[in-house]
């Protein structure tokens, strides 16, 4: 533990927002446009973080720095949505419980901070929300759209193929050597 | 030395140096199994007698024994756009839950999504879109009971086009939906969409 340090007033607020705009529907509703976006705000050690800002602008990366919950920098870079950069980091699986200031720094050298809570497991998962009623309206919880779950690294060579390959190219190869030595005897083909 | 024995030999060098190069030539590729048409869901007038919701409870693991799955379930959360969060990648044998969600066998929709492949091969449901109605799956709960469901729809969905409310929407009885990726393969681009399997509550033990 490094830099924990007890919150101030702007620090509340500034994760107040975080936490606000880690919500699902996230950022427009709360315009987290000028501030440092941590996801989630409130962490377990050892999960991911994902930090977003649009504070920078402009498509130049942004240097994310977590040093003081002993995660190292990080860098942000420019994503499909309109000047958003976005960044993750792990949080140490030692990290001690507390709360960590993570920073990030525009190319132009603007400076921009937000706050990460680290708790023991318990209180670091997401509140659940209220039983579906049915027939509702889908909650803002419910997630939205496809889920990333492969990159094609299946589509490559199927293994068993290339081994029967590699074997039938032995026969051939042990074959031809036969032949090529009995014609040597003068065996005759 | 008898002629055949070299007629033979030369014969099989030959089939082996053909058959050799068109195994290892090409772009052979094997590409993860896609749902048919027949396993589209149309079974939403005749409603089957779904089982009773379970109280909520974590999952620890998930089994669909038709396609060998046996895996453990880590909890997922959403990304900053609103989309749900894969299992870490480096963790292909791994699938996850929306913990914020529905859990699996309580009255809603729970949903589980794991990784079709990485960047070394097949993973946890590569073959996810081989499921087909009628299968069943059964979820590991940490209050100790097995809730089993009934598969009653595959679908691939494209992911420009996808319809969260089908997939993601509140039901008003225990239902589930396993996510993995598919719908085609384009180079620099990925796979086209995702492979949905629904899935309702039957019984538990």
């Amino acid at each position: 533990m490094r830099t924990v340090r007890p919150l101030t007033g702007t620090a509340l607020a500034v994760a107040a927002a975080g936490l606000a705009a880690a919500g699902p529907a996230a950022a427009p509703a709360y315009g987290a446009a000028d501030g440092l976006e941590v996801y989630p705000a409130t962490v377990a050690p050892g999960d991911e973080v994902t930090v977003n800002t649009a504070a920078c602008g402009g498509n130049a990366p942004v240097t994310g720095d977590a040093a003081a919950v002993g995660a190292g920098s990080f860098t942000l870079a420019p994503s499909e949505h309109e000047e958003d950069a976005v960044g993750h980091f792990d949080v140490p699986p030692s990290a001690q419980p507390g709360t960590y200031e993570i920073v990030a720094r525009c190319s132009d050298g603007g400076r921009i901070t937000a706050d990460l809570v680290v708790s023991l497991a318990a209180g670091a998962r997401p509140e659940r929300p209220q039983e579906s009623v049915p027939s509702a309206p889908a909650t803002p919880d419910v997630p939205k759209g496809s889920v990333k779950t492969g990159v094609g690294g299946a589509l490559g060579p199927d293994p068993a193929r290339t081994a029967a390959g590699v074997a039938a190219l032995a026969v051939a190869a042990a074959g031809g050597t036969w032949l090529l030595h009995r014609r040597a005897r003068g065996d005759g083909i | 030395m008898p002629r055949p024995g070299n007629t033979v030999i030369a014969s099989v060098t030959v089939v082996a140096l053909c058959s050799g190069g068109w195994l290892l030539g090409g772009a052979h590729t094997h590409a993860p199994p896609q749902p048919s048409p027949a396993q589209s869901g149309t079974d939403a007038g005749r409603e089957r007698p779904a089982a009773h919701a379970l109280p909520p409870s974590p999952p620890d693991r998930i089994r669909i024994p038709s396609i060998g799955v046996d895996a453990p379930l880590t909890g997922l959360r959403l990304t900053p756009q609103g989309s749900l969060d894969a299992p870490p990648a480096d963790r292909p044998r791994l699938a996850g839950w929306y913990e914020a969600g529905t859990s699996p066998g309580e009255r809603g929709t729970a949903i589980v999504a794991g990784h079709v492949d990485n960047a070394d091969g097949p993973a946890v449901f590569y073959r996810l879109g081989a499921v087909e109605r009628g299968a069943t799956i059964e979820v590991d709960r940490r209050d100790g009971t097995v809730a089993v469901f009934a598969v009653h729809a595959v679908e691939v969905y494209d992911r420009r086009h996808f319809p969260d409310g089908k997939v993601y929407g509140a039901a008003p009885r225990p239902e589930l939906r396993v996510i993995t990726c598919g719908g085609g393969y384009a180079k620099g681009i990925g796979y086209r969409g995702n492979v949905v399997v629904f899935a309702r509550l039957t019984g538990s033990r």
